[in-house]
């Protein structure tokens, strides 16, 4: 009998379930409904109509008129395309590295038994508590560059400070200075992971007479690595749709040195009705964001699965 | 058992169908009265004002009753999502740029009929402002109420720099040595007053003879050669002050509805500034001794340029009651209430009559007056009412962006520009 149904190719899952089975199926996709008309409703359908909008002109209270790939190639031809996917190419490139570095050195600091650790984890956490426009709000007076506190004391350094946010060169680093202010959610993700490395394993390094930075190459990384991928792709995928920050901050300027692709997307949408070229433009950041994962995925050998070996 | 529970239970339906009745007498009693909805943009004491405007219009009358609720202005995502879904509300309150993208893609409706035969005509409307907010003779929104720009001046600064109180520049060269004269750096080398600030860059565009885009062919003109000499001026403007130190400087501003506003402050000694400057010094800088004139020009350039603004009251075209909502429109901007919100706001009423009214008449000040006679006498321009929409005014940014960074020449950036808002039009054509 079961030989005979493997030959058949796929069964009818339904056909031999029991009558029981059958009617729990059933009930539990009535249960998950809301979700999965929720999902098709408001994720699939937008998803899908963006797709088709892409290929047209589009300025939202108008019908869409189809104009086939002229977004696509207007969007090579626009300085600002460019000039939008290469900030935030910079904000990832130099930024990730930044915050993945730091937020593993605070979490294994913070992974030390020593007094009050409870107090120490909550004070590195709280600022991802933070809404994001407070923390923006913050950053922008901290960087002033008159009276914000950090050029108070670069000068008392005898360096006057620079611009900040309010110079080109310096807006970009400045971001970046200001998201690693928010690393806490990743910090704590690592700390979770930190707990789960066995402890007889440091012991077994031990006994090898391995050194403190050999515990940490050898046992910690690897044993840490696949905490390390999951941050590394949130972080890619957070910093390629960049926004909230951004727009309070600066607003994209100066001189478009912050002019991030999310932010573009969206004054291209809202503010120039362009939802066409909007819809292209998202097309285009989702094909860039899925080669960048496929990347990292193709390229993570080093990461370390404890269940697979 | 249950023969007793029966008994109990029926009295207790007739009762349930005694209210029901009740409900349906007074839904049909209100549905005499056509409710409205109101989308009005006013927070705090100004939402307060067009509340009272609200209220005293369900007062008046028993068929129409207007609901408002506050949207935020900013918030033109609700607002196009409400169009584009086809559930707007009946009457919506938007920015004039927001106009005539949205009605001439066939989302507003057209208001000419209904307010010529309301016997509302150009002639009602201060000058200029009827063609506000139309497009090829579609008339799609009615302002709200006006703000108009000048050329505002320090008197103090000017006196402690030993320059007259009383004599502002009146033309573009007198402006250059003022600023030169006014403009100080500290020690450290960073900027601690700033002459003059240009934020507004159409101003000079049209002051040096220029257009954004020519209002009776409707063709974008921004490598007009006025645009261009303006362009050539702020140029050289600011690569002499660095436009590295006046963006420094500029992230050290406070905002300007509050004491800290680089003007008040005396951190800039000229910079233009709206007839909302009347309200706001009287709250935030009750000291500051200003002056407020028409701006200066170029030889041969335009000395009497007056920059508008406004919000716009607008009636979807899928509004399920716009025959109310117009009437309700039609009051609401009437000289009378015209009158009463602007004198509320701080703004000008777009109403020549209403300049008139005691409400509004009894709250102008000598400053205020110069404003109005600006308006009324005045080349008066307004945001480009295209279907471009704000392309326009951030291509004209890109511009003054590349020029700023001194990358191009004043006529290659205005060229850029000129030909991608070109390109964005011949999609509506």
């Amino acid at each position: 009998m079961r030989g005979s149904r493997h030959r058949a190719g796929r069964p009818n899952v339904l056909r031999h379930m029991t009558r029981r089975q059958r009617r729990d199926l059933w009930l539990g996709l009535a249960f998950v409904s809301p979700w999965l008309i929720g999902f098709v409703v408001f994720t699939v359908y937008p998803v899908l109509a963006s797709l088709y909008f892409s290929f047209t002109d589009y300025n939202v209270v108008s019908a869409p008129r189809w104009i086939g790939t002229r977004n696509y190639t207007d969007l090579i031809r626009d300085p600002l395309f460019g000039k939008t996917l290469y900030n935030t190419l910079y904000l990832a490139a130099i930024g990730i590295p930044f915050s993945l570095g730091l937020s593993l050195v605070i979490a294994m600091l913070l992974n030390n038994k020593v007094r009050l650790q409870g107090l120490f984890r909550t004070v590195y956490f709280l600022p991802s508590v933070v809404p994001a426009v407070a923390a923006a709000l913050l950053w922008r007076w901290f960087l002033n560059p008159d009276y914000g506190p950090v050029n108070e004391f670069l000068w008392q350094l005898g360096i006057n400070g620079p611009g900040w946010l309010a110079d080109p060169a310096w807006s970009k680093p400045a971001l970046i200075l200001a998201s690693l202010w928010g690393v806490g959610g990743s910090m704590v993700i690592y700390l979770a992971g930190l707990q789960n490395v066995p402890v007889a394993l440091y012991e077994a390094a031990d006994l090898d007479g391995a050194s403190r930075w050999q515990r940490f190459r050898f046992v910690t990384l690897p044993m840490l690595s696949p905490v390390i991928l999951f941050n590394l792709i949130m972080g890619i995928i957070t910093s390629f749709q960049a926004f909230t920050n951004i727009y309070i901050m600066t607003g994209g300027g100066p001189s478009n040195s912050t002019l991030v692709y999310a932010l573009y997307l969206y004054q291209n949408a809202f503010q120039f009705f362009r939802m066409g070229y909007a819809s292209a433009m998202a097309w285009v950041l989702l094909a860039i964001t899925a080669v960048a994962l496929v990347g990292v995925f193709r390229t993570s050998g080093w990461v370390y699965y404890e269940a697979r070996s | 058992m249950p023969s007793t529970s029966r008994p109990t239970r029926r009295p207790r339906r007739s009762r349930f169908a005694g209210a029901w009745l009740a409900l349906l007498l007074l839904a049909s009693a209100a549905s005499a009265q056509t409710e409205i909805t109101f989308w009005q943009a006013w927070g705090g004491s100004e939402g307060q004002a067009m509340q009272a405007l609200v209220d005293e219009f369900n007062a008046s009358q028993s068929e129409v009753r207007v609901r408002s609720s506050f949207v935020p202005i900013g918030d033109g995502e609700r607002i196009l999502a409400s169009l584009a879904g086809g559930a707007p509300a009946d009457l919506v309150t938007v920015w004039d740029w927001m106009v005539v993208p949205l009605g001439y893609g066939g989302a507003l409706a057209d208001l000419t009929a209904d307010l010529s035969a309301a016997g509302v005509g150009q002639d009602d409307y201060l000058p200029g402002i009827w063609e506000y907010g139309t497009y090829q003779g579609a008339k799609y929104g009615v302002p709200t109420t006006i703000n108009v720009y000048a050329f505002m001046w320090n008197k103090d600064v000017f006196a402690a720099a030993g320059l007259d109180p009383e004599a502002p520049p009146r033309t573009i060269a007198e402006l250059d040595v003022l600023t030169e004269q006014l403009t100080t750096v500290d020690p450290r080398g960073n900027m601690r007053r700033l002459g003059f600030y240009p934020n507004v860059t159409a101003i000079y565009c049209y002051a040096f003879g220029g257009q954004l885009y020519d209002p009776t062919t409707l063709e974008v003109t921004l490598d007009h050669p006025g645009n261009v000499a303006a362009f050539e001026w702020l140029a050289a403007y600011y690569k002499k002050y660095d436009i590295a130190k006046i963006r420094r400087f500029q992230a050290g501003w406070g905002d300007m509805a509050s004491p800290f506003n680089p003007f008040y402050r005396g951190q800039i000694a000229m910079q233009e500034g709206g007839q909302w400057e009347v309200a706001f010094t009287r709250e935030y800088a009750p000291d500051l001794n200003w002056g407020v004139t028409t701006f200066p020009a170029p030889e041969g350039g335009r000395t009497d340029v007056t920059p508008v603004q406004s919000s716009f009251w607008v009636i979807p075209a899928q509004a399920t009651h716009k025959a109310e909502a117009t009437r309700f429109l039609l009051w609401l901007s009437a000289p009378e209430q015209s009158a009463r919100f602007a004198a509320a706001l701080a703004n000008i009423p777009p109403r020549r009559d209403a300049l008139a009214m005691p409400a509004f008449a009894d709250t102008i000040t000598p400053q205020m007056q110069t404003y109005i006679d600006m308006l009324l006498t005045g080349y008066v321009y307004t945001p480009p009412g295209l279907p471009v929409g704000l392309y326009l005014s951030d291509q004209l940014n890109q511009a003054l962006a590349a020029v700023q960074d001194g990358t191009v020449s004043a006529r290659e950036a205005l060229e850029t520009a000129q030909r991608n808002v070109q390109r964005e039009l011949e999609k509506y054509r």
